[in-house]
């Protein structure tokens, strides 16, 4: 809406500009008068027309934010008087527009969700003798550093908000982490899991998703115990702080399982060609490539595979797959590839799980989540990972809140060091020095015939891995990864 | 033996990014050279064009290629939109404005497209097999992209050189008011090449997804915008052919260093070939500061 309003004065100030001009034409040309402020008039009504639809445009946008969330804005005010319930902020930095808006859109929904679970399904919270209501408050951050910063500060100073639910991605919240813990105000990331963040000293800054030194070590251990004899991994890899932190890991991780990294390179941010760099890991002539960093790059790099033909037995490439889109862009020449995932729908965690280890579990399963997830989101959208992450970091808030009986982050942040529950997420549980997630467990997805199933960690899997994958000339006359 | 195939096949797929690289960039170079606008938002209109092949793909199965005549349809009939709604308006206005203006536009197209599309990371695919040529593998889209850029780029240049609405244009370019005394209609070529520039612009956009036909999003732009920027300046701003020939050489320079670059131990040899290509580019700035095909 920023640039919106900006543009709307601009457009005022062309049009008086244009009214004063107008003017002087018509002192100076008395028998063009006629036509002159017609044609002005015409002109008039063009920008005028103009401004109205940006105006429609701005508001539509700003319409959609009360759509999104019906029940929570509308229901509040209502039950206030009866329970005498005060509300609760959460504040969130959210990526609504900008590269991260996709992201950012479902991890508010998700947050949303979980908010309607707390005041509709819970109760709301209880503090001493108060319950309280919770709602997200959120502002668009555009996937900008500068603006989370200022948003963050914003929501600590301003909105005194004293609960923050971090940025998508883990540049943002690397950017988000120095200014909350200058106000003291706690802060859990979601989205943000570079192991980066947690080795600076943060106190206030939690981690609710599996950080990037997990991602891709899965993979690597699905693929020392189906194949022994695959040796040669090759690592292609976007030059971002995400995929530097994931590939890091990984490379040791690799080397101290016996595998030989026999390519070890990045790519730039804005890449339209792989094809380079993909000749050079040809020739590196390697079992299995781990790969990507985010949906256009890892569409491109699945894509280009196909098209120089690299063949291996099994990819695994960052993020981009975890999406139903991913197979849709890409149709059969998805088959088999893999991807970590914090989270999946069909994951096993439940009150029953839960049982299982001996510890709490905390908000709506995972069926409750998704009926309360359509009627928030409004649409048949299935949740991807973001949403799950983004209500796993508000029921955190919520289960270490009513643990420590306080408001205070400090007292809050205290009584995480000591919990361990599970949600539809899985499992939260932090490292009590850095903050970092310990509990959480990733999962490894692959396209099977036109579906993800979960194929590892054994325990959380619906159905074995497909390996080796079919080659990508298999793949063109039809062949699926499929048992 | 290895690196030599290598650099073949880098450079062979230079040359074929390199030449959608050219006709991404000849609106934004025409609509500078007529207009003297920078459009800020050009990325926007790409965007459009990638979008325009992947809905009549999807919805009713018509192949890129056919979709190009479409695009340039739809892009026509924006830019004289936006022309008379804004830009005409802007023709005498200080840089500030106009660049402000087109970095609106671009925001407003991205995000109307946001509201309609949704933000996904879409994709489609067209597969009509792959030729294999040598050390070179690529797929016959992709010399297709290669091959409509070129004959797009050369109807250009033919409607530029033969035709009197063209060589009007050129006549503005070089001189405005030279054009005016001459009788020449100046409002009418402004609104004639916006739309043009812009209607390109769009086609390209359909050109870019034949070479990557994923990843189609509506903030794809800006990485469009800042290269077509730099081949704008190479080709010297204002001259669409000049623009099409430095997109291809901008496209051979990136690809190509990248097996010289990967010789040098230690270093991330992609991160690198930007930087060869911008140092590329001074070089010729320093030689011919106008740019390779530009005016005084």
């Amino acid at each position: 809406m920023g640039y919106t309003s900006d543009l709307i004065r601009y457009i005022y100030f062309i049009l008086q500009k244009q009214t004063d001009k107008l003017l002087t034409i018509h002192m100076i040309n008395h028998h063009k008068c006629e036509v002159m402020s017609l044609r002005g008039k015409w002109k008039l009504l063009m920008v005028g027309l103009f401004v109205l639809s940006l105006l429609v445009a701005g508001c539509a946008q700003q319409e959609q934010k009360p759509e999104a969330t019906p029940t929570p804005e509308k229901k509040a005010p209502e039950e206030k008087p009866e329970k005498k319930a005060e509300t609760l902020y959460f504040g969130a930095p959210i990526s609504l527009t900008g590269k991260y808006s996709k992201e950012g859109q479902m991890s508010l929904w998700g947050m949303q969700v979980a908010a309607k679970w707390i005041n509709d399904v819970y109760g709301g919270l209880k503090v001493g003798d108060k319950v309280y209501k919770v709602e997200i408050k959120y502002y668009d951050d555009q996937s900008n550093k500068e603006v989370v910063q200022s948003m963050i500060e914003r929501l600590a100073v301003q909105d005194g908000v004293k609960f923050i639910l971090a940025p998508y991605s883990s540049g943002l919240t690397l950017a988000a982490a120095p200014i909350a813990e200058k106000y003291g105000v706690l802060m859990n990331s979601h989205g943000g899991a570079s192991d980066y963040i947690f080795e600076q000293g943060y106190y206030y800054v939690v981690q609710t998703l599996s950080p990037a030194s997990k991602y891709q070590t899965g993979f690597l251990d699905m693929i020392k115990k189906v194949d022994p004899d695959a040796k040669r991994v090759a690592m292609i890899y976007k030059d971002t702080e995400f995929s530097r932190a994931v590939f890091n890991a990984a490379r040791e991780y690799a080397e101290a399982n016996g595998f030989e990294v026999v390519f070890d390179k990045t790519y730039p941010k804005d890449v339209q060609d792989l094809s380079p760099i993909l000749n050079e890991l040809k020739a590196a002539n390697p079992d299995i490539i781990i790969g990507g960093g985010h949906f256009a790059d890892g569409q491109l790099l699945t894509q280009q595979l196909a098209e120089l033909k690299i063949n291996v037995k099994a990819i695994s490439i960052l993020v981009a797959p975890a999406l139903p889109k991913y197979y849709d862009a890409l149709g059969t020449k998805a088959e088999g590839i893999c991807a970590p995932a914090q989270w999946e729908v069909g994951v096993t965690y439940g009150p029953e799980a839960a049982k299982k280890l001996g510890m709490d579990y905390f908000g709506p399963t995972q069926d409750e989540f998704l009926v309360l997830f359509k009627e928030i989101s409004g649409s048949d959208e299935k949740p991807s990972y973001h949403a799950a992450e983004g209500a796993a970091a508000v029921l955190s808030y919520a289960y270490a809140i009513e643990k420590a009986q306080s408001l205070d982050p400090e007292k809050v942040r205290e009584a995480m060091n000591d919990i361990e529950f599970m949600t539809l997420y899985g499992v939260w549980k932090i490292d009590p020095e850095t903050g970092k997630q310990i509990g959480h467990e990733m999962v490894i997805i692959q396209w099977q015939g036109g579906t993800k199933k979960i194929i590892w960690p054994e325990a959380a899997a619906n159905a074995d891995p497909y390996y080796p994958i079919p080659t990508w000339e298999e793949k063109d006359q039809g062949k699926l990864a499929k048992h | 033996m290895i690196v030599s195939e290598q650099l073949v096949s880098n450079l062979f797929y230079g040359a074929l990014l390199g030449s959608v690289y050219g006709v991404a960039t000849m609106g934004l170079s025409l609509i500078f050279g007529v207009l003297r606008i920078v459009n800020v938002g050009h990325g926007a209109f790409i965007m459009l064009g990638a979008f325009t092949a992947f809905w009549m793909f999807t919805l009713y199965s018509v192949i890129p290629i056919l979709s190009i005549p479409i695009a340039l349809i739809f892009g026509l009939a924006l830019g004289f939109i936006i022309f008379f709604s804004t830009i005409k308006r802007l023709i005498d206005a200080p840089e500030l404005s106009t660049l402000l203006a087109t970095f609106a536009i671009g925001i407003f197209i991205e995000e109307v497209a946001k509201f309609v599309w949704g933000s996904d990371y879409v994709g489609f695919s067209w597969d009509i097999g792959t030729l294999y040529l040598g050390p070179v593998t690529v797929p016959y889209t992709k010399l297709l992209a290669f091959l409509c850029s070129a004959i797009i780029a050369g109807l250009l240049y033919v409607w530029f050189t033969k035709t009197k609405l063209g060589t009007a244009i050129r006549a503005v370019v070089e001189d405005r008011e030279g054009a005016m005394v001459c009788g020449i209609n100046v409002g009418r070529i402004y609104s004639v090449s916006f739309a043009i520039g812009i209607g390109l612009t769009v086609l390209s956009g359909v050109l870019v997804t034949l070479f990557v036909p994923v990843g189609i999003n509506v903030y794809m732009g800006p990485d469009y915008t800042l290269k077509a920027f730099v081949i704008a300046v190479l080709g010297g701003l204002g001259s669409p052919w000049g623009a099409f020939i430095a997109g291809f050489l901008f496209g051979l320079f990136e690809n190509g260093s990248y097996t010289l670059l990967g010789l040098i131990p230690g270093v991330e040899p992609f991160a690198l070939t930007r930087f060869v290509a911008f140092v590329f580019l001074l070089i010729i700035l320093l030689i011919k500061p106008t740019g390779l095909l530009g005016g005084e």
